[in-house]
């Protein structure tokens, strides 16, 4: 691969900012959206273009530029999608494409590891992630205070991590 | 291990809880943080995993929190006597009587100023054809005319923008593909803002809405 600018390896580049600019094309356009893996995809080969062209001029962190071209595709992706469903139908639902086997085996083991935690982590999980309730609310509901809220979520997140390490 | 400043906001971006510019902020920073986008993904599986798998909030979870709850409630109902509840809830009528009509009161159309002497308010751009149901798709859409140099800009709407267009007229007829996109037994609906030759937005229409009926 050659390199107009030596200080950026595109190798390492692509590595490090496809998941992070897929993980923003999911968000803006769903996992259920059957193309945000072309977005993706075409965002990248963009970012090498133009860091091949010398578009990158150093003006802003490599991060930032990527995230501009980032969010601009996402927009004209979104106006080009309305304009062409204005006369189509809608996509039928989709697996999430996430859902790999492996992935899946991962879900299960995170499921497994929140079912054996203790009820009053699993219960301000359940009100503050399932129910997305405000803090100040889940603390009302449990009669303890916000704080404890923060920490008992917290906890539970490391215990998850904690676990799935092993 | 120093925490970022945004690794607090992950949760808030993860559920939808931001407003545009704060979001922008948090998505331009992941792109340059590393740490936060590693911490935010792995929350990211976590929620899903939530989210998706809602038998892991075994039942005895639920109901309680329902009992606590409840519980929460039978506190709140002793804090007054019967008397006192009458009362405050005599307050409450009186005061969503207020805050229903103080807004009908003030709802006034916008000012807009037109060359910085004559003022025309929102509401005196009045649309004339189509506001009722009709029973074929409409030629022309007409509106009342303002004054000289004003530029009108009507839209149509099925629910989403249907067709845009620019005029000095106070008629636009419509386009043949744009008519042949109208369906009978939709509802559609249109609006016109009027700007000054300067480009200041001067008067903008209601959003009136018609049917296009089948024919008989």
């Amino acid at each position: 691969m050659t390199n107009s600018r030596p200080e950026i390896d595109l190798d390492e580049l692509v590595l490090k900012y496809r998941p992070v600019v897929s993980f923003r094309v999911r968000k803006a356009l769903g996992g259920a959206t059957p193309d945000w893996e072309d977005v993706a995809d075409e965002i990248i080969t963009q970012v090498i273009e133009k860091v091949k062209n010398g578009e990158f001029r150093g003006d802003s962190s490599i991060g930032t530029f990527i995230y501009t071209i980032t969010s601009r595709r996402i927009v004209d992706h979104i106006r080009q999608r309305t304009k062409v469903l204005r006369h189509a139908p809608e996509p039928s639902a989709f697996p999430d494409p996430h859902e790999t086997v492996e992935n899946r085996e991962r879900s299960e083991q995170i499921a497994e590891i929140v079912k054996g935690l203790k009820p009053k982590f699993r219960e301000v999980l359940y009100l503050y992630y399932y129910k997305e309730m405000p803090r100040e609310e889940v603390a009302k509901r449990l009669g303890i205070p916000a704080r404890r809220v923060s920490e008992r979520v917290n906890y539970a997140l490391k215990l998850i991590k904690k676990s799935l390490k092993k | 291990m120093i925490e970022c400043k945004y690794e607090g906001l992950i949760d808030r971006y993860l559920l939808n809880k931001m407003g545009e510019g704060e979001r922008n902020e948090f998505e331009e920073h992941y792109f340059n943080c590393a740490s936060c986008f590693a911490k935010m993904t792995e929350r990211d599986e976590v929620i899903g995993v939530l989210k998706r798998e809602k038998s892991v909030f075994a039942a005895e979870v639920r109901p309680a929190i329902e009992t606590r709850a409840a519980a929460w409630h039978d506190r709140v109902f002793a804090f007054f006597t019967p008397k006192q509840w009458v009362l405050a809830g005599a307050a409450a009528a009186l005061l969503v009587a207020v805050l229903t009509v103080t807004p009908l009161l003030r709802n006034a159309p916008p000012e807009f100023v037109l060359n910085g002497e004559e003022t025309v308010r929102g509401s005196s751009l009045t649309l004339i054809s189509p506001v009722i149901d009709i029973h074929a798709v409409p030629a022309y859409f007409e509106w009342k005319k303002l004054g000289e140099d004003v530029q009108y800009q009507v839209s149509i709407y099925n629910g989403q923008l249907l067709w845009k267009t620019s005029t000095t007229d106070n008629t636009v007829s419509l386009p043949d593909d744009i008519k042949s996109r109208m369906i009978a037994g939709q509802k559609y609906s249109w609006q016109v803002k009027a700007f000054s030759k300067q480009g200041t937005l001067i008067a903008v229409s209601s959003r009136v809405q018609f049917t296009v009926n089948p024919a008989d």
